[in-house]
């Protein structure tokens, strides 16, 4: 079941209907997101189409704002984003072939917008190999304006919290951490959308794992420290 | 990651099957403790707050979707400025100097390379191996002439044969002649003048005795 999380709309479309009356409007109220595609390109059905962005506008936004750390970029990523899936769709649909992978197609597409950016911005040239020891690259070493996880535990919440930290992850582990739980993808397609193995895009979860409870545990000593002073 | 580790992760993640496994995982004491660790993280990361674009982006984007007004053409960048036009200049002068350049390198190249080839290798001097290979080509002796072309020497003679030419000759004879025939050496004691071989033309001879 989790294998097909991103085809999830479509195993509920696919699913029998014959025990609840309810479930006879089930396709229609949650249509596949091919169904979707299809009417909108070949029905030009604007609430198809609203209906997807709707559907997937937390996944690819969340992916998008953790990855460039700014809302106001992650806005433009986005609409930029959803500016290429239209036209591509309107382009005998593109590249998308359906099968399911809508959101993984899209999120193909955002994260090329987060790279294209990232890159014009010089703020992708170390993402190495050591990141798979779990040690930053240069770049994260370097003094950020955004203030470090240790100094937002104070007055912070939890959430906000997690969010610094996430923010303090070298990029590949960041990435896997945010199409994991951001955007729902398995470890499976999480490797096929970044180009790397499965084993790699598990360790990158186990290091960012490992991090994440240190950087956790650090804050929480130290707004005890605080606390108690 | 040992694959202990990576079903852990997969368990942990509901993406392998079998409750059982996960407890034979778990009964190693160091993938339990690991076990651990990762979930008390993984918890906090399963409520991590998700965003929403602010509502005008969506409004931009369904509008473009039903009238196609704001998107680009295709090939074009959107979060790209055009590009001036002395960068649009290099982009095309500088691989093209490139181009070129690489061209000519490769000409040259080809050129040295065709002039190397018809050379016949006989034609040049090998490299000296023994002592018989000291001797030079023949060739050589062109710009001697011919009276003072010298012959080859024996293999007994320590002078190498290109030695042989007449004033290297007269030279070495010379040589022989200023030297004594029993050797000195730094630090042996001081001998007369008259002890060192003489008598004979060329030899040292006390300067006394030079006129008698």
């Amino acid at each position: 079941m989790a294998q097909t999380r991103l085809g999830q709309t479509a195993l509920v479309a696919a699913t029998p209907v014959v025990t609840f009356p309810y479930a006879i409007q089930l396709p229609l109220m949650h249509p596949a997101d091919e169904a979707l595609v299809a009417r909108y390109v070949e029905e030009a059905d604007q609430a198809a189409f609203r209906t997807l962005v709707e559907r997937h506008q937390e996944r690819v936004f969340s992916y998008l704002r953790g990855m460039v750390k700014d809302r106001e970029v992650a806005n433009d990523l986005f609409q930029e984003t959803f500016y290429r899936v239209i036209r591509a769709l309107h382009e005998e649909r593109g590249s998308y072939t359906g099968q399911g992978k809508f959101l993984g197609w899209v999120l193909r597409i955002a994260r090329n917008a987060a790279l294209d950016h990232l890159r014009a911005r010089k703020k992708w040239q170390d993402m190495g190999p050591d990141d798979e020891t779990g040690q930053t690259g240069w770049w994260d070493r370097l003094p950020d304006d955004a203030p470090s996880a240790l100094e937002l535990v104070q007055g912070t919440e939890e959430r906000d919290l997690l969010t610094a930290c996430i923010d303090q992850l070298s990029p590949d582990q960041r990435e896997v951490v945010l199409l994991r739980h951001a955007s729902d993808l398995t470890f499976r397609e999480i490797s096929e959308l970044t180009d790397c193995s499965i084993n790699t895009a598990l360790g990158r979860m186990r290091y960012a794992l490992v991090n994440l409870r240190r950087m956790m545990e650090a804050a929480r000593q130290n707004e005890h420290i605080a606390v108690s002073n | 990651m040992n694959n202990g580790t990576k079903d852990i992760l997969l368990h942990l993640y509901d993406e392998a099957t079998g409750a059982e496994d996960l407890r034979s995982l778990l009964r190693d004491e160091e993938l339990r403790q690991e076990h651990a660790a990762l979930s008390e993280a993984k918890f906090r990361l399963d409520h991590l707050k998700k965003e929403r674009p602010d509502p005008f982006v969506l409004d931009a984007i369904l509008a473009a979707a039903a009238t196609g007004e704001g998107l680009p053409t295709s090939g074009q960048r959107m979060d790209r400025a055009a590009l001036p036009v002395n960068r649009r200049l290099r982009k095309v002068v500088i691989p093209a100097l490139s181009t070129a350049a690489v061209i000519l390198f490769g000409v040259a190249v080809g050129q040295f390379s065709t002039n190397s080839g018809t050379s016949k290798p006989q034609d040049t001097a090998a490299m000296a191996v023994g002592p018989d290979d000291l001797v030079p080509p023949e060739s050589l002796y062109r710009f001697v002439p011919p009276q003072q072309r010298p012959t080859p020497a024996s293999k007994s003679d320590p002078r190498l044969a290109w030695d042989d030419a007449a004033p290297i000759l007269g030279m070495h004879r010379r040589i022989q002649t200023l030297r004594p025939d029993g050797r000195l050496d730094w630090g042996e004691e001081a001998v007369p003048l008259e002890s060192l071989p003489g008598n004979g033309p060329g030899r040292l001879q006390m300067t006394g005795t030079r006129s008698q």
